[in-house]
C-alpha cells in the first residue's frame, strides 16, 4: 500500500492541491532531503532519487539567486513536456521543499494557483515545532529509509 | 506602462458591463496583461479561465468539430467569454446584464490582433 505522508497533518493539504491542480506527481520533502508525503511515485527509489534531487537543485538555486538578487529564488520552472514546478514552502515546523510534475492536463497558472493556496493550508495545518535532532551523515540513512518504508507499506 | 496589448484591453474595458479583460498564454494560464477592477485576483482568473479554454478546445477536437471559436460561461452573478487561438486568449469578465453580442464582436476584432 501506498501512502501519501509521513506525518498525517500534511495529507489534507497535499492530496487537494493534487486534485484541484491536476498534477501527475507530487512530493514534499525536508532541505535535508528526507521525503515527507508523496503523490504518484510508485517506486521508493524513485523517490528517494527525485528527493535528493530536488534538494540539490533548491540549494544550488538559492545560492545563485543569492549571487544574482540578494536572496533565494522562490520559486523554479522547468518547462516542456513534462513540467516541473520547485519551491518552497515555510510552516511553524520549518522550512519544506516542494517538486510537482505536471503535463499538459494542467498549467504553470494552475499549479502556481493553487500551490499558494497549499502553502497557506500546510502551514495552517502544521502543528508546533518539536527539538529536532540535527541531520547528521549518521543518522540520515536510517532516517530516509524509514520514511520510504512507511510511505511503501514496508514499515 | 503600455504594452502591445494595452489598446485592445482598453477598448474591451471600454464596452458597457465590461469588469476585466485579460490576455492569457493559452499553454501556461498565465496572464500576459490585463484591466483588472480592484479585488480581482487577475492570476487565478487567468488559470482557471485558460484551463477552461484547453479543455473545450479538446472536447471540441474530440467530437470532431474542428477549432473552439467563441465560449461563453454563464455564471450567477455574470459571464466568461474567451477567444483566443493556439498561443493566446482574450478573457473577458462582464455582468449579467452586458451586451454579449457587442462583446463577441469586439473580441473577435481584438482577437486578430493578437495573433
Amino acid at each position: 500500500m501506498i501512502k501519501a505522508a509521513v506525518e498525517p497533518w500534511v495529507e489534507e493539504p497535499l492530496g487537494k492541491f493534487v486534485k484541484d491542480a491536476g498534477v501527475r506527481l507530487a512530493l514534499l520533502l525536508l532541505p535535508s532531503g528526507q521525503v515527507m508525503a508523496q503523490y504518484g511515485f510508485t517506486r521508493a527509489l524513485d523517490v528517494m532519487s527525485a528527493c535528493a534531487l530536488a534538494a540539490a537543485i533548491f540549494a544550488s538555486s538559492g545560492e545563485m539567486g543569492k549571487l544574482l538578487q540578494g536572496k533565494s529564488f522562490s520559486a523554479l520552472h522547468a518547462g516542456g513536456n513534462p513540467q516541473f514546478f520547485l519551491a518552497e514552502a515555510q510552516t511553524a515546523r520549518g522550512p519544506y521543499i516542494f517538486l510537482t510534475v505536471f503535463d499538459q492536463e494542467s498549467s504553470l497558472g494552475l499549479v502556481r494557483v493553487f500551490y499558494d493556496e497549499f502553502k497557506a493550508r500546510l502551514a495552517a495545518a502544521a502543528p508546533p515545532p518539536v527539538s529536532q535532532e540535527p541531520v547528521l551523515a549518521s543518522n540520515f540513512e536510517g532516517e530516509l529509509n524509514r520514511n520510504l518504508a512507511f510511505l511503501f507499506g514496508r514499515a | 506602462m503600455s504594452s502591445p496589448f494595452t489598446k485592445v484591453l482598453d477598448t474591451m474595458t471600454r464596452l458597457r458591463g465590461v469588469s476585466a479583460c485579460l490576455v492569457v498564454v493559452a499553454e501556461d494560464g498565465i496572464s500576459v496583461d490585463s484591466n483588472l477592477q480592484f479585488g480581482q485576483d487577475g492570476g487565478r482568473v487567468a488559470a482557471l479561465a485558460a484551463s477552461l479554454y484547453r479543455k473545450a478546445r479538446q472536447s471540441a477536437l474530440a467530437a470532431g468539430l474542428g477549432a473552439t471559436g467563441f465560449l461563453q460561461l454563464e455564471a450567477d452573478e455574470g459571464r466568461l467569454c474567451m477567444l483566443g487561438g493556439p498561443e493566446l486568449i482574450l478573457v473577458v469578465v462582464a455582468d449579467s446584464d452586458a451586451n454579449v453580442g457587442l462583446i463577441r464582436v469586439e473580441m473577435r476584432r481584438a482577437a486578430e490582433q493578437l495573433q
